[in-house]
């Protein structure tokens, strides 16, 4: 895709219009109206910073899982996407990707996903997120899908920027609100963990992630056992366990 | 038709490297105020000027000198916004290009035109930097001969200017979106905080969420600071959680 130094100006007038309304919204007709436009089997976005991912929307669970995934293990096509601020396309991703994302591969064959297709969300280079399009199918996306796409990304940006810019400073946009609270635990779960361990919140996020994926256990389950205070990791970390 | 000083060879180069340096601009990383300094320089080496310079508008339409090829240019244009009169300033109003080669006669700025005239120059070309209807600020030529500038010289302006509108705006769009992308990741990071920073007290202090909860928001108020920054220096380490926990049961 070439770059676009300065956007379409009628585009993106259209695109400042739809996202004013689409901000009024909640974020699940975000997907859903993606999906629509696109016409793929299923669609996530993910508003993101440097340290978090947070799923604005996904059109199934099983969708949601794989955007967990790959957010929680730090390795898939919408976290490369976000992190390298270009679009990723796997249109076949059995050829493909195995071994640059191992659980998202294992989840995606699950499901039944053949294809991927993560776009950045960015305007001015500023980047807010990925909007990732999942295929039952394998093939790369029409020339239509792709500039759809392109539109798309532009004004999904627009919407999270706008959403943002209606809550009150320090406040976070309703939808994102949502997000959050519904992953609370999963947050409280890796504080604990990071005090048991003595370690930075973040890798405590990859121990519960790593512990979920041994046990065969969803993430929430285990995080859920953590804050009831079933599940202790202290001693996965005594380096004297085995000795003593 | 005053004349030109520049073999018309040299001049095609000289004027495609402004070009070239401003397009580069659009590219990467730059700074607005370097490439509007350059700009006057090149408008001095390219036209038939003695001097140029810029005014640009702040966000709340004030305008602002942003580049002038000499000290004392600089000193011109703001005499105009502090005497509020003068050619930029028209220009800007109107948005049209508003020139005058008779500044020791009679002129709608005598203030304007008496300081210029003292500093050597007699003609005056401001001309627009604009984006459709958007104004964003103007250039302005100086010149040492009471006469206007020859049309080729205008023309060749003009499309210096317009090129540097597309910069301006360019930078100002990026700005603003750096602005709000980082709103959004620092209220999206400093919401996770609160509930990592919650788990961090309630496993510290063994305690349940709404206490750890009520633990960081005292915390918080005894130290006058907010329930955010507290959180993120919980997350980052900066502040010891046995501090927040310990602070309150003992």
């Amino acid at each position: 895709m070439s770059p676009r130094f300065l956007p379409n100006e009628q585009s993106t007038r259209i695109a400042v219009a739809f996202a004013r309304q689409a901000a009024k919204a909640g974020g699940a007709a975000l997907c859903s109206g993606c999906m629509d436009v696109l016409a793929v089997s299923g669609v996530g976005v993910a508003v993101m910073s440097h340290h978090h991912a947070e799923h604005l929307c996904t059109t199934s669970p099983a969708i949601a899982a794989l955007e967990e995934v790959q957010f929680t293990s730090g390795a898939g096509p919408s976290h490369d996407a976000f992190r390298d601020g270009r679009p990723v396309d796997v249109p076949r991703l059995r050829q493909g990707g195995a071994s640059r994302w191992p659980s998202f591969m294992e989840l995606a064959g699950e499901h039944g996903i053949e294809a991927v297709f993560a776009f950045p969300l960015e305007s001015h280079g500023a980047r807010v997120g990925v909007l990732t399009l999942y295929q039952r199918q394998p093939g790369d996306l029409s020339r239509n899908q792709q500039s759809d796409c392109v539109a798309l990304a532009d004004v999904l940006t627009e919407t999270i920027l706008m959403m943002q810019d209606r809550t009150p400073t320090e406040g976070l946009a309703a939808p994102l609100e949502d997000a959050v609270a519904y992953r609370a635990e999963l947050y409280q779960a890796s504080g604990m963990i990071a005090v048991q361990l003595r370690i930075p919140a973040s890798e405590a996020m990859l121990r519960i992630r790593a512990h979920a994926f041994a046990a065969g256990l969803a993430v929430a389950i285990i995080a859920s056992e953590i804050v009831a205070g079933r599940l202790r990791m202290t001693d996965d970390r005594d380096p004297h366990r085995d000795g003593r | 038709m005053a004349p030109t000083i520049h073999p018309e060879g040299d001049r095609s180069a000289l004027t495609a490297t402004a070009f070239v340096e401003i397009v580069d601009t659009l590219v990467g990383d730059f700074d607005v105020i370097d490439l509007l300094t350059s700009l006057t320089s090149r408008c001095v080496e390219l036209l038939d000027v003695s001097a140029a310079g810029i005014l640009l508008a702040d966000d709340r339409r004030r305008l602002r000198v942003v580049g002038a090829s000499t000290e004392q240019i600089g000193l011109l244009e703001l005499f105009q916004i502090q005497n509020d009169e003068g050619p930029c300033l028209d220009c800007f109003r109107t948005g049209r290009m508003v020139a005058s080669h008779e500044l020791a006669g009679v002129t709608p700025w005598p203030a304007f035109a008496r300081e210029s005239v003292l500093a050597g120059y007699p003609s005056v070309c401001a001309i627009p930097l604009r984006l459709k209807d958007l104004v964003l600020g103007c250039l302005n030529l100086f010149m040492a001969e009471p006469a206007p500038l020859a049309p080729l010289d205008v023309a060749l302006a003009r499309a210096l200017a317009d090129v540097a509108s597309i910069a301006i705006v360019q930078d100002q769009a990026t700005r603003a979106a750096a602005i709000r992308e980082g709103q959004l990741q620092h209220a999206l990071d400093s919401r996770i905080a609160i509930e990592q920073a919650k788990g961090m007290l309630a496993e510290s202090a063994q305690v349940d969420m709404d206490r750890a909860f009520t633990m960081l928001r005292t915390y918080a108020r005894s130290n006058s600071c907010g329930l955010t920054g507290v959180a993120l220096a919980l997350v980052t380490g900066e502040l010891d959680v046995d501090l927040v926990s310990g602070q309150q049961q003992g």
